[in-house]
Parts: structure tokens; sequence; C-alpha cells
């Protein structure tokens, strides 16, 4: 069950830092690199929509009893 | 763009296998049309257990019009599986990967699956004898496989209603309460291994 004919290729220009984060969350995760895009894609999508209706995001260490607003200005 | 392909499910009381077809990308009026189609069948058999005093099941109350609204979001996909134009099963996945708990694979990438239900003329507690079998585990069976489609290894991971966990304790490993989630239900989780082992013992 594969969409693969549906799916485009594009060429992604990113720097060396850039590229040695992918392949950090790529290996992390055991996801290919393409995927680890595909993933951001769906949360940057996500997030945009929920910050711009007002909503809003947090971060929250129980075991410290913090919890901060994290500022996306997307 | 939406793919279909064919699955089986089982009559009751017989060896007879019906064939269905599993859409892998539901739109927004698929959810709402399934609504429509399931709630006048579903409060016809609440009002018969209400007045037999016989419990509910713990999702009666699922509108899955109102989660309709979640597939403008490239983060989810709602894939159901349909026999002759009706909606026999419906479930909702969170494309955006869920961090894994189990041992051996903790960290990494796993489909969760956000809401699973089978058509109420399909529950035994609703209806008593189901107009099919099986649906819920060819739905868990799509939910692997669209985990190994995205490069999740097959891993999944759902949290369960209680009247559903000895369904899914026979696939995925329980892993408990899980005091972070709101309802305070139990985390489930089948590893990529236990994947294989259940698509491998499938039957049709």
């Amino acid at each position: 069950m594969s969409n693969d004919l549906t799916k485009r290729t594009m060429t992604l220009n990113l720097t060396d830092a850039e590229m040695r984060a992918l392949e950090s969350i790529s290996t992390q995760k055991d996801l290919s690199k393409t995927a680890v895009i595909r993933q951001a894609l769906r949360l940057y999508q996500l997030l945009d929509a929920r910050l711009s209706k007002g909503e809003k995001l947090f971060f929250e260490d129980e075991a410290k009893s913090e919890k901060s607003e994290l500022m996306l200005m997307i | 763009m939406s793919s279909r392909r064919k699955c089986s499910l089982k009559a009751p009381n017989s060896d007879v296998l019906v064939e269905a077809q599993l859409i892998d990308e539901l739109s927004k009026d698929d959810l709402v049309r399934a609504h429509l189609e399931w709630a006048p069948v579903r409060l016809e058999a609440l009002k018969r257990l209400y007045e037999e005093k016989r419990g509910w099941p713990e999702h009666w109350h699922w509108d899955w019009s109102k989660k309709a609204d979640m597939l403008d979001f490239l983060a989810f996909r709602c894939m159901g599986i349909e026999h002759e134009g009706r909606m026999q099963g419906l479930m909702m996945l969170s494309t955006v990967a869920g961090k894994s708990r189990l041992a051996g694979q903790i960290g990494k990438a796993v489909l969760y699956i956000e809401f699973l239900e089978t058509a109420p003329w399909n529950v035994r507690d609703l209806v008593g004898t189901p107009k099919f079998l099986g649906v819920g585990v060819r739905l868990l069976e799509a939910a692997a496989e669209f985990s190994v489609d995205e490069g999740f290894g097959g891993r999944i991971a759902l949290h369960s209603l209680p009247q559903s966990d000895d369904f899914y304790r026979k696939y995925m490993t329980d892993l408990g309460l899980d005091s972070s989630q709101s309802q305070g239900l139990r985390y489930f989780e089948m590893s990529a291994e236990q994947m294989r082992i259940f698509l491998e013992g499938r039957k049709p």
C-alpha cells in the first residue's frame, strides 16, 4: 500500500551543520533522511495552523515544575 | 490520492470469507458519510442496551464527523474498510512519528493509532451477532504495513480503552497504564519483530 506513484522528487541544499543534524535524527529515530524531512513538514504544518489560531505551545519539566511557552515565529 | 486493495472479512458462525476493500486514505466526506450511516444504528442499539440495563461500549460517543477536520493536516491519515458501499471500520493514524517506549527500540519512530473503530453492526456488544468479523485485525494489519511504508519499521502504538485491552494484548506489548495520557489508558506497542510475526501469521 504505497503512494509512490504520487510522489515527486526534489533536490535539497543543506549546510554541513544541517546535514549533520538530519543524519543524527535519522540515526536516532531509525528513519531515512527523506522520512525525517517529511516528518518535519507534517509537524510544521500542524504547529503553524494551531499557532495561527492563537493556540500556544508549552514545554513542561515535571521534575523541576517548570513550564515554558515555546515562542515560534512561524 | 487514495488507493484500494482487497481484504477479507469473515461472516460469523461460518467459514465464509467476504471480499471487502481497504481504502488507504479517506476524505473528510467519507468520514461524515460513515458517521451518518453509523449513528442511527448505534443509537438504536444503545436504546436497547439501556432498556435491558446493560453497559454501553466505552466508545459509544465517538463521532467521526467531528474528527474529519484532522484530515486538513498531513499529520493525520484515515483508513477504512468498505463492503458494498458501507464503511465497516475506520482508523485514524498520526503520521507524525511517536517515540517508542519499548525496550530494544526506545526512541525509534513509531506509528500511533489515534482511533480505531468497527461499524456498530460489527460490534458484538451492540448487536449480539456481528455482521462481519475481523475488521479490527484487518485495520491493525493495515497500520503495521503503513508503518513499514513510512519507514517506521512496522512499529505501531496506541492507547486502548479498557474493553479493548484483551484484543490488543494478543498482538502487542502491554506497557501498562499511562499516567501521562489524559484518560490514563493502557499503552500498547507492537515491535518490528511482533509486526513480522503478526503479518506472517495473518489469515485471509
